[in-house]
């Protein structure tokens, strides 16, 4: 029996190898703000917490095969809904994050289910267009939503110093990651998986293709809202453009520079991305265009992202050191 | 009866695909579905299976109308099936092929998996041993850790029949289970198709080989989406239309 769960560990689930590791790191982020008394580098810090969670929800829906180009649509779902409640009906912050997350879910699910219906590139395609529709229903709706202008007011979660936020985020990233990796690691992530291999093998075997493409848009998309609507009381105004096309996109470039294949792919890729707009301040308009060449690059030199390197280079090293020659079987 | 079939008929296009198909199979029966190139017989399967709706007929399984159901609807009533090609998820090991294949057995609830009950995780090391045996009687455990997409030919198509194994069907529905198989790899396949056949799984099978066809109760010839013949191997063998359909008309006379 301890041989078959050994066995069992390594069969489903790349086991978090040096949870030590992790432990450290946390506490070392959480230690931060006492060292660095810059506002602006805590600010910084929190939009990475923020594009980490969003990124890695993102990574979640597309290991059902499902690349969502409106990401950035969803979250602003979660964001103006909370936005809304709090200003209009004067909820306190603690119920309206929890009611947006849960609202963007909910609405996830009711296009889950005519999206499941197509399939990778078609998949895409719609919600590409869901991401732009549902900003012009904002526009629509602008005695709520503020239109063009932006939504102005919003109730702030901490008064004063933005130390609280960091911890907050921090908290919220470390939630948020530990709730996607146990989706991925036990069988709900394997069925996922599965679907994105091959949906007729999947449906043979009794799993229920639709079912599970909106089950993973729909906790992705509750992740998503749930940072969405923290941001809405950590920024206090919403504005129409952060969360436009490009947002999504960029999304999907830190996903693909970070690499698919790997839950630390998304958090890579930020981690080292975010970093591109606040060098290139200068050339603020150029930044799509740097953001094009990067993935270029990376599809060119490394299809399978940073984190598909990484591996690349330990199994180099694995075969140098049993001096065998690397051969592609396949 | 375990499976039963009644006028089916599938128009793709202008083109009939299958024409007023009746077909049976009895419970703990071999039955062969053989028949020319474009004859229909993955058509069949298909339909059996819900990946394709047919325009008329009717489709019952152990008692129940499955005609028009979803397909993992119908896997969990018991049919199990392979496929022709991409039989397997590539990018999975073998193992892990097969204990994906236990998504039914013992149905796993997504709370459990979520929060790693005890339930769950009784239940996934009972998975575990099972695949485990499945993998051996196969005669895949020696490659069980090799990503699915890396084997060669003849193991995917084993591990195709593997996988449709572990769901533990009630009716198995093999597509060409030895298509380009060598014939050592065909051997073991045989073995593997009789043991499989003992533990009293009802298998419809689609085969060119005649070889495999001497071990069929029953087989059925379609050609051209039409019903020419069934019966035994030595019955049909003789009957003129098969001969026609197989080798044209001058051989027949």
């Amino acid at each position: 029996m301890q041989n078959f769960q050994q066995n069992l560990s390594l069969a489903c689930r790349d086991k978090i190898k040096q949870p030590v590791i992790y432990c450290v790191l946390v506490i070392i982020l959480s230690l931060l703000p006492i060292v660095i008394k810059s506002t602006y580098v805590i600010q910084i810090f929190i939009i990475v917490f923020v594009y980490i969670i969003a990124t890695s929800s993102l990574r979640t829906i597309a290991t059902s095969g499902q690349v969502s180009l409106g990401h950035a649509g969803f979250m602003s779902i979660g964001a103006y809904s909370a936005g809304i409640m709090s200003k209009l009906l004067g909820w306190a912050p603690w119920i309206t994050i929890p009611l947006g997350a849960i609202a963007t879910s909910a609405i996830a699910i009711l296009v889950g289910y005519p999206f499941s219906r197509l399939r990778s590139i078609y998949f895409s395609m719609i919600s590409l267009f869901f991401g732009v529709a549902i900003l012009s229903i904002n526009s629509v709706f602008a005695e709520y939503t503020g239109g063009s202008y932006g939504l102005t007011g919003i109730p702030p979660m901490f008064i004063g110093s933005k130390i609280p936020y960091y911890y907050y985020f921090l908290g919220l990233t470390v939630f948020s990651l530990l709730f996607l990796y146990r989706i991925e690691s036990c069988r709900i992530g394997m069925s996922f998986k599965a679907i994105a291999q091959s949906p007729q093998v999947a449906s043979s075997i009794g799993i229920n293709e639709s079912g599970y493409r909106v089950l993973a848009l729909a906790v992705g998309c509750f992740i998503v809202g749930l940072v969405g609507a923290s941001y809405a009381h950590y920024n206090t105004v919403l504005s129409h453009s952060s969360f436009n096309f490009l947002a999504s996109i960029y999304l999907l470039v830190y996903m693909i520079v970070g690499g698919i294949q790997s839950f630390g792919g998304p958090i890579i890729g930020v981690v080292i991305l975010v970093w591109v707009p606040e060098l290139f301040r200068d050339l603020k308009e150029f930044t799509p265009y740097i953001f094009v060449a990067i993935i270029l690059v990376v599809v060119y030199v490394m299809p399978k992202g940073i984190t598909g390197l990484f591996e690349r280079v330990k199994l180099w090293i694995k075969m140098r050191r049993e001096g065998k020659v690397i051969t592609h079987a396949s | 009866m375990l499976l039963k079939i009644d006028g089916l008929t599938k128009h793709f296009g202008g083109i009939t695909a299958l024409n007023h198909i009746d077909m049976y199979v009895n419970q703990g029966e071999m039955v062969g579905l053989i028949g020319p190139n474009g004859a229909g017989k993955t058509t069949v399967f298909n339909l059996i299976t819900g990946f394709l709706r047919p325009n008329i007929g009717k489709i019952f399984f152990d008692g129940y109308a499955i005609t028009g159901m979803k397909p993992h609807v119908i896997a969990k009533l018991g049919i199990g099936r392979t496929f022709q090609l991409n039989p397997f998820f590539g990018e999975f090991t073998v193992l892990q092929n097969i204990l994906a294949s236990f998504y039914l057995h013992p149905k796993s609830n997504l709370w459990d998996a979520f929060f790693n009950t005890h339930t769950y995780r009784r239940n996934e090391a009972y998975i575990l041993e099972q695949a485990t045996e499945i993998l051996v009687q196969v005669g895949l455990y020696k490659v069980k850790d090799e990503l699915a997409k890396n084997l060669p030919h003849g193991y995917q198509k084993m591990l195709g029949m593997a996988r449709a194994l572990a769901t533990k069907p009630k009716l198995l529905l093999l597509d060409e289970p030895m298509g380009g198989m060598s014939s050592e790899e065909i051997d073991f396949a045989l073995t593997a198709i009789q043991k499989t056949r003992q533990q009293g799984i009802t298998i419809l099978l689609i085969e060119h080989r005649l070889q495999i066809m001497d071990f069929c109760d029953r087989i059925i010839v379609l050609s051209f989406g039409t019903k020419i013949a069934e019966g035994t191997i030595h019955e049909i063998r003789k009957k003129e239309e098969v001969i026609k359909a197989y080798f044209g008309i001058d051989h027949a006379t």
